[in-house]
């Protein structure tokens, strides 16, 4: 009662301004009384666009800004070109200018409304005043607008790490790690010393290395498991005859995230750490990595790999989801958890393949091929099936009779791979299809009626076949396939343009307003984080990196490769990286939501449903979006 | 301006009619060469039991100042009037003020005293003016006997003057508010319109100062200028 009492004896104006305020970070977190001296203190200002709102001829900054409607730009002059430059852009409910107010200095940046722009703003004694009595309001000023990101990033670990509770970070390099000083011995040390070495020494592993300290082998308690149980030999066996020959290594320099994607790709619990010179520093653990058991990537993997029948595998389903859930906790961004379930996916491909391949062998070698966002290696949890085969013809048959021995193969894997949680495509973009299981000398043809003669109807399925990688089977003759493509498109100018034109189809959902631009009328709150907000990205970025012979297809690393290029500059390939990992994660948030709730998986977003901070973070993506597309347009002249 | 009501109250408690001495009201301001850009200008919303002035009665009151092409908060005035003959408790229920007030009661007189003190004689800009004029000129000279005249200015009529090109969906403030995208806190609450009604103005003013629209004379010649215009249209 006391609390509705209070707010009823408030103006209704400034009731209304709290409210606005209470949307918005700091002032969430902002006790009432204060907010209430923010608002009793407001004044409310217009800017028409184009206005001047703050400008550094005016001195010393005596006034502290919220936007309450519409923009404000920064703008600074560019010596160079002569030109205006947008340096940044302050949207509903954030504040301004907090460096320059809390420097008592003049703003060095020109603020300009962009379009029709309200704001709220105290005098620099209410300010003060706020300052001085509120906590979340000075920690907010004073660690700036560059906190924000550090907000969602922790807000994203939080979730699930309240009852996991570690500081491990999958980026912290390997050389971080208490590197155990690695147990070592000679290639001829029977077996039995070996492990008496390892046992003294309370390990599971043992590096056999030769004079140079190079490491040539690796013997683990598993090892020596199988060895006994298939009576592989006598204990005085010479360590050299049963080790795991040229063991997995990464340099000191690699990240955590690398040997755990190394481990669950090879089912190794083990990798040595070398430095420069391929000299052994030390041995790293699954358990170093993970200190606790929950995230049990490699277990996970291996478990997976080794499965023996279907039920098995789609009963790991759920250990993926849950998997997930643990690497968000353990504070893996979002283009590492979309590799890592990429990474699960593909082993689970892998066996179901592999099991195939026992009960019913088609007797002709084949390179299993996906497609989109698998061959992008960004997927998430929802997925459907985009695959295909390719094959060498083997003498003396022609290609129709390997499609008569593969495509039932085929079929079956589809179907089994759908009994895992792999949608069947509604596209048919999959390997029992006729069209999409092809010879070497077929996927060429068909490439090069893509790229030649291409009509818009076509381009629809760029980013499926241009997203392309094999999983299972021998690469090369993929390698040399995808060398020709690119080599066509990065002679194809035309090609190029039809490319850039398509990928500017899927417009960011910002309205002019910068407001967000919903699917449809029937959907008005909604918004697809797919197709609205990744599929920009992916679509610009395939285009510059196909121009440019960039061979990766993910997303994120072409990024990298076309900043490493210099076709992108590095701050806007960082801008742009970091927007995409906020969509993705909003979204891979979104979806493990509705698997709690027990809901089907969708894309879609209310807006309204996200915290105020996570929708001015979807927004400032978006926008990086739009600068995306316009490098594309300007780029082609569209 | 807060500190200022609880003193008033707190006069009213004791009694005494204290500084409101109803023969020595705030004259009304006329329009003259005032700098739009410096004066004061009051924004006002009165909610009512109805739409005939002859019968219905003000409810409540709102309004915020805009002074220097500003909206000031701290400058409002925001009450819930019940008039005795309309309510079975006599009472006049104040807002905004204090709990004490909200069961102290006071007279509608003593609120109208208030507003015009607080009203300061500036003009005094309306949605569909004519209504809130004739409602509130009904109810000072009936309840003070204050008969002298304020300017009003209607903002229904500043906005299409200059904003000629707006296709806005229909005339009422609401249409208005849409087409800008405003966001109103409370519709059909005196306070909540009268602050609405402001920030449309507040971009009236800002156009008019980009066309040299400097004064409060120049404003009202703008929109005499656009009645005649308007009614010319009619024949």
């Amino acid at each position: 009662m006391a609390a509705a009492n209070q707010d009823t004896t408030r103006p209704q104006n400034t009731r209304a301004i709290m409210t606005f305020l209470r949307e918005h970070s700091p002032f969430s977190s902002m006790d009432d009384t204060h907010l209430a001296h923010f608002a009793e203190h407001a004044t409310l200002r217009f800017y028409a666009d184009e206005d001047v709102v703050l400008s550094p001829e005016e001195g010393v900054v005596k006034r502290f800004y919220i936007v309450k409607q519409g923009r404000i730009r920064g703008e600074r002059h560019n010596e160079k070109e002569d030109r205006a430059e947008t340096t940044f852009e302050i949207s509903q409910g954030e504040c301004f200018p907090l460096a320059a107010l809390i420097g008592e200095r003049p703003t060095r940046t020109l603020h300009r409304a962009s379009g029709d722009t309200f704001c709220l703003s105290i005098e620099q004694k209410a300010f003060i005043t706020l300052f001085s009595e509120s906590e979340p309001f000075r920690d907010f000023c004073l660690r700036g607008v560059s906190s924000l990101l550090d907000q969602v990033n922790q807000r994203i670990q939080s979730r699930a790490m309240a009852s996991i509770g570690s500081s491990n970070s999958l980026d912290t390099p390997l050389e971080r790690y208490a590197l155990r000083n690695p147990i070592v011995c000679s290639p001829d040390l029977p077996v039995h010393k070996a492990v008496a070495r390892m046992h003294e020494n309370n390990v599971g592993s043992i590096i056999i290395t030769d004079d140079n300290r190079h490491p040539t082998g690796i013997f683990t308690l598993r090892d020596l498991r199988t060895m006994i149980a298939e009576e592989k030999g006598p204990l005085d066996t010479p360590i050299r005859q049963v080790m795991t020959k040229d063991p997995c290594r990464l340099p000191a320099t690699a990240d955590a995230f690398e040997a755990a994607m190394l481990m669950a790709e090879h089912h190794f619990a083990h990798l040595c750490v070398v430095d420069d010179d391929d000299l052994l520093i030390g041995v790293v653990s699954e358990r170093d990595l993970f200190s606790l058991q929950r995230v049990d990537l490699v277990n996970l993997a291996r478990t997976i790999g080794t499965a023996t029948h279907l039920r098995t595998l789609v009963s790991l389903r759920t250990d993926v989801s849950r998997l997930v859930d643990s690497m968000l906790a353990h504070g893996a961004d979002s283009g590492q958890v979309v590799k890592i379930i990429t990474t699960l996916n593909d082993v689970t491909v892998r066996r179901v393949l592999e099991l195939n391949l026992k009960k019913s062998d088609p007797g002709i070698p084949f390179t299993w091929l996906t497609f989109g966002s698998e061959g992008r290696q960004e997927q998430t949890l929802l997925t459907d099936q985009d695959n295909g085969i390719l094959f060498e013809t083997p003498d003396g048959m022609t290609e129709d009779q390997v499609r008569e021995k593969l495509l039932p193969f085929a079929r079956k894997v589809n179907d089994e791979l759908a009994e895992c949680g792999f949608t069947l495509c509604k596209g048919n973009i999959m390997a029992s299809n006729p069209k999409l299981c092809l010879s070497v000398a077929e996927w060429d043809d068909w490439f090069i009626r893509f790229i030649d003669a291409s009509t818009p109807q076509n381009l629809v399925y760029s980013s499926i076949f241009l997203d392309m990688r094999a999983v299972f089977g021998p690469t090369e003759s993929l390698h040399r396939l995808l060398e020709r493509v690119l080599e066509r498109i990065r002679k194809n100018a035309l090609f190029q343009k039809m490319l850039a034109g398509n990928a500017l189809q899927r417009k960011p959902p910002l309205t002019m307003f910068r407001n967000f631009r919903y699917l449809n009328e029937e959907k008005k709150h909604v918004l697809d984080l797919k197709r609205q907000g990744l599929a920009p990205f992916v679509e610009s970025v395939r285009v510059f990196a196909l121009a440019n012979g960039v061979e990766n297809a993910n997303t994120l690393e072409r990024m990298e490769q076309l900043s490493k290029k210099g076709v992108f500059d590095a701050k806007d390939a960082n801008a742009w990286k970091e927007a995409y990992s906020l969509i993705q994660a909003i979204r891979m948030r979104a979806h493990q939501e509705m698997l709690d709730k027990g809901e089907d998986l969708t894309n879609y977003i209310d807006p309204d449903d996200l915290n105020p901070l996570d929708r001015r973070i979807l927004r400032e993506s978006f926008r990086q979006a739009q600068r995306l597309q316009q490098k594309l347009e300007v780029t082609y002249q569209l | 301006m807060f500190e200022h009501i609880k003193q008033w109250l707190a006069q009213r408690r004791g009694g005494a009619i204290g500084d409101h001495d109803p023969g020595n009201l705030p004259t009304p301001k006329t329009v003259d060469d005032q700098s739009l850009s410096h004066c004061r200008l009051v924004v006002l919303d009165l909610e009512t039991t109805g739409l005939n002035a002859s019968k219905d009665e003000v409810i409540a009151i709102g309004a915020v100042a805009i002074e220097g092409g500003v909206i000031h908060l701290d400058d409002q005035f925001d009450l819930i009037l019940r008039r005795p003959e309309l309510d079975i408790r006599e009472t006049v229920l104040i807002h905004g003020i204090g709990t004490e007030a909200l069961t102290q009661g006071h007279e509608t007189e003593d609120a109208l005293l208030y507003l015009l003190e607080w009203m300061n004689g500036d003009p005094v800009l309306a949605y569909h003016s004519a209504f809130d004029q004739k409602f509130l000129e009904k109810t000072l000279r009936a309840q003070l006997g204050y008969t002298l005249p304020h300017v009003w200015m209607d903002v229904a009529e500043l906005l299409p003057a200059f904003f000629p090109d707006s296709n806005t969906k229909g005339r009422g403030l609401d249409h208005w508010a849409d087409f800008f995208r405003l966001d109103v806190s409370e519709r059909h609450h005196a306070a909540a319109d009268a602050m609405v009604t402001a920030e449309l103005t507040l971009m009236a003013l800002n156009k008019a100062q980009k066309i040299g629209v400097k004064t409060l004379k120049e404003l009202a010649e703008k929109l005499h200028y656009q009645r005649r215009l308007k009614n010319m249209h009619r024949y």
